[in-house]
């Protein structure tokens, strides 16, 4: 659970360096030259120092006790990046050096994890860059995409861990692996070693509307007649208009929609504040390599449903129902616009009450949200198969204990979510899983899950608040907890917390949308043919990049009109995107004869 | 006759390094620095004719001789980003200039000690601020909702998106730039007034001229080398239109009209990890700084006799 495009900045420092004024005595003078001189002395020792480079001392293997959670002898130390969040919602005193989860791994593997750079959304990216650049790497750390693992992997910087694998990960973690049948750790595998722990994916799922429920209520307006949980451009588009008009979070400024400046996302958990939802129901699938009838591969920005998606927002723009200062907007800004009811419609990954949309129950606490899938003209929901693979932990290439990494992930999901003794041993686990502190507090801020684990677990959680089975009968700790905390918000919904009140929105509005869906066949499934890097990827596509959300950014505001949209189709392939195409072709469908 | 000269300069040079050798060695930590941070890094350069990659150093990465500069010139992007650096820089080298010269002149024509410094220290003020703190400051004065667009609507002229509007976002960057600097670069030109001899200005006086006809001719002519000097030594900042500024007030909106080198070069290479295509802009850049640093040399020389080197 990301949160992407969240952008604080770097920044240059100036020194300016003034020349002091003051004229010392002639004692003074004596007494501050030698001062002066040792000073100096020190100071280019310091940097001669600096300049010799971190003498490597290799630490010693600390003996590593057997078993998927076997504890090591003596204190391994395990230097960290840390992919964090704004808000991760830790008790008092709880950092993310030290928190429950931090101590949990100390009191079971007896590790103890520094943290070597903790940082934020592009920022972490940032610092995965810089420290590649500068090749000092922690001993662990995460990575978001397939494009950095490979460059890691081609630079020899990270470990083999097949061997690790084999001996240390325990039968759960490897069943839930092959649920995926090798989908998912087959692309973390280069000439069949395993270079990465995968994070797992689970299956596509349709970019969710959540609308402000206590609003449309407020003002009587009527979306989804018949139920089925999905509405339309148009239903929508009446929606934004009469929130615009009609204010009724009472701010004086309202905002019809608004989306992030950089409006698309390739991956679903990153799809908050995107206009994903919008273009899928276009058939539109931003970012994504699909195949048409006849095998050709293409890049669904450059389609025309993508044209037509962004055509109405641009028509949007014209009409003042979207943000009138889209594209300055950044994600926080947006963020506030909710939390100070100007904003009542908000789209993203189902989970983001557990972690965005908490913000506005906790200033306002009649808000509520209802989730929608947003239909095609036909009424159907268009959604494309996730890649497998939702990021990936990598171990840095000669630390001493690789398989440390495996036992973290033997701990956090699978010790941890099958203990029935947790409450117990480690009530301060138990709370953080109770609270809702953010999953980035783990050491591993990524998700293991077998591949139907989200419907699955609903299941066990919807039976259960139904009174179909027993608490004890329901799989996972975190559905227990979930059981507990959406219980306490249906029997009395003033008293619950927060955390209830956001687990109950995204189980109960969020999952089970997609439970709806699955059921009753309103799915049309697309599948992405490729998610890899291409040659000429690597050179040209961050410039590609920055056309597509440039040009797109420009449609929208109407400073280019929507024909410019086949010129930007133009450029892009002229600037290396038809050569990217052959490319991956061919990667998919092999050399052609 | 020219011997003595010399063995005397000698002497004096001996005698000027042993009791200046205190100065010398607190100009140590300087050079040191100067070498590691300015010197070492150059051969970096090497990696804009390379395939490079970090694991394997600027040793071992393969030599592409120009392809990156190819590609380079082959995207539409580079020239526009140098006509957007260059338009700030020059925007904000010449408003910058004139601003601090007027302030200078007006201030210096202020009796009143306390108010006089008054002003000093408010002007001053926000070159000390970082611009992470003003750019916050600037977005809300100038976004949608700010007070100077409730203003603009009041006089009926309509609100306008600074931040996001290609007509606006460099006079916006100018500008605030321009307010943060020329309390401070007026310091040295308050200086060069003070320099000029008071006898100029009371023989004019008792001419009869006027205020303004003494600025125009007595203070403005005395300020001259030191004007020239500065806008000399500004040029060589002509291709670093200020990335702290721009980074923290540009979006993809605006890369039309605000993206710069600094900013380009920034997010290719680091973000995007296009480490040999940015230092081959970041190459090209120093190239065409240099050459523009020497002619402003050359041009200082002629017009006031001092050459910054």
């Amino acid at each position: 659970m990301r949160e992407m495009g969240k952008c604080r900045k770097l920044w240059c420092r100036q020194v300016s360096e003034r020349p002091g004024t003051m004229r010392p005595t002639t004692t003074r003078r004596r007494m501050m030259t030698s001062a002066a001189i040792l000073a100096v002395t020190a100071l280019s020792a310091a940097f001669l120092a600096g300049c010799g480079g971190k003498a490597e001392t290799p630490a010693a293997v600390a003996a590593a006790g057997d078993g998927p959670l076997g504890a090591y002898e003596e204190t391994l130390v395990c230097a960290a990046g840390r992919s964090t969040i704004a808000n991760p919602k830790f008790p008092e005193g709880d950092s993310y050096e030290d928190n429950a989860y931090t101590r949990y791994v100390k009191d079971v593997l007896n590790v103890e994890i520094r943290d070597e750079f903790e940082a934020n959304g592009a920022d972490y990216d940032r610092q995965v860059s810089l420290a590649i650049a500068s090749g000092e790497l922690p001993d662990i750390m995460q990575i978001g995409s397939k494009d950095l693992l490979d460059e890691l992997v081609e630079n020899d910087l990270v470990a083999d861990l097949t061997e690790a694998y084999e001996e240390y990960a325990s039968d759960y973690i490897k069943e839930i692996y092959d649920s995926y049948d090798g989908r998912c750790l087959g692309q973390a595998s280069y000439d069949g070693r395993l270079m990465a722990m995968p994070g797992t994916n689970l299956d596509g799922a349709p970019c969710v509307t959540y609308i402000r429920r206590d609003w449309l209520d407020k003002l009587g307006i009527r979306i989804d007649e018949d139920g089925d949980k999905c509405i339309s451009i148009e239903e929508l588009e009446m929606v934004a208009a009469a929130f615009l008009e009609q204010d009724p979070g009472g701010s004086g400024k309202p905002v019809g929609l608004a989306f992030a400046p950089y409006l698309t996302a390739d991956d679903y958990g990153g799809s908050g504040y995107t206009m994903n939802a919008v273009a899928s129901a276009f058939g539109a699938f931003p970012k994504v390599w699909l195949a048409d009838e006849d095998g050709e591969v293409y890049y669904s920005s450059t389609s025309p449903q993508m044209k037509e998606a962004l055509g109405k927002l641009a028509q949007w723009f014209r009409d003042g129902i979207l943000d009138p200062q889209f594209g300055t907007r950044t994600w926080d800004d947006i963020t506030a616009l909710l939390t100070n009811g100007q904003l009542g419609i908000v789209f993203g990954p189902w989970h983001i009450p557990d972690w965005l949309l908490n913000n506005v129950r906790a200033m306002d606490d009649e808000a509520d949200f209802a989730a929608y899938a947003i239909a095609d003209g036909e009424g159907r929901v268009n959604v494309t198969h996730s890649n497998a693979t939702g990021g990936y932990m990598v171990v840095r290439k000669g630390y001493s204990n690789p398989e440390v990494l495996v036992k973290l992930v033997n701990l956090y999901f699978d010790e941890m979510v099958n203990s029935t003794a947790l409450a117990e041993e480690h009530p301060d686990v138990y709370d953080y899983i109770n609270q809702g502190v953010d999953g980035t507090a783990r050491v591993i801020s990524l998700e293991v899950n077998a591949y139907t684990s989200l419907l699955d677990d609903y299941e066990d959680i919807r039976a259960c608040v139904a009174g179909e089975i027993a608490e004890d009968e329901v799989h996972t700790a975190e559905s227990r907890s979930i059981v507990e905390s959406v219980k306490k918000y249906v029997e009395n919904p003033s008293e619950a917390g927060v955390t209830d009140w956001a687990k109950n929105v995204s189980r109960m509005e969020g999952v089970a949308l997609i439970d709806r869906m699955m059921e009753t066949g309103k799915f049309c499934w697309e599948t992405p043919v490729f998610y890899g890097v291409t040659e000429t990827m690597r050179m040209k596509s961050a410039n590609l990049g920055t056309l597509e959300e440039e040009m797109f950014v420009a449609i929208v505001t109407g400073s280019k009109d929507i024909g410019a949209f086949d010129e930007f189709v133009a450029t892009w392939e002229a600037q290396g995107g038809s050569q990217i195409r052959t490319e991956v072709q061919e990667a998919v469908f092999g050399e052609e004869e | 006759m020219g011997k003595k000269v010399a063995k005397m300069g000698g002497a004096a040079r001996a005698r000027g390094v042993s009791s200046q050798r205190m100065y010398h060695v607190m100009m140590l930590p300087g050079m040191l620095f100067v070498l590691i941070f300015c010197y070492i890094p150059m051969f970096g350069v090497v990696m804009a004719f390379q395939d490079y990659v970090p694991a394997k150093g600027i040793l071992g990465s393969k030599f592409v001789g120009l392809k990156n500069f190819s590609y380079m010139f082959s995207l539409p992007d580079v020239s526009r980003i140098f006509v957007n650096t260059l338009v700030i820089a020059i925007g904000k080298i010449i408003l910058g200039t004139l601003m601090a010269i007027v302030f200078a002149i007006l201030l210096n024509e202020i009796r009143c000690k306390l108010f006089k410094k008054t002003v000093q220290t408010i002007v001053y003020l926000p070159h000390f601020l970082s611009w992470v703190v003003l750019a916050a400051v600037v977005v809300n004065m100038v976004n949608l909702d700010g007070p100077l667009n409730q203003l603009l609507e009041l006089v009926g002229l309509g609100k306008i998106n600074f931040l996001g509007s290609n007509v606006w976002f460099r006079p916006m960057i100018i500008a605030t730039d321009v307010w943060k600097e020329f309390g401070y670069n007026s310091i040295v030109y308050l200086a060069a007034i003070t320099a000029i001899d008071p006898g100029l200005h009371e023989a004019a006086a008792m001419d009869g001229a006027t205020w303004w006809k003494r600025v125009w001719h007595v203070t403005l002519p005395g300020m001259l080398p030191i004007i020239l000097l500065m806008a000399a030594m500004n040029l060589t900042s002509i291709l670093s239109a200020g990335f702290d500024q721009i980074y923290n007030l540009y979006s993809p909106m605006v890369y039309q009209t605000g993206d710069v080198l600094d900013t380009y070069v920034y997010r290719m290479g680091l973000i995007s990890r296009q480490y040999s295509f940015s230092t081959a802009v970041g190459l090209l850049r120093s190239v065409v700084g240099m050459i523009l640093m020497l002619t402003a040399n050359g041009l200082a020389g002629r017009f006031t006799d001092r050459k910054i080197f």
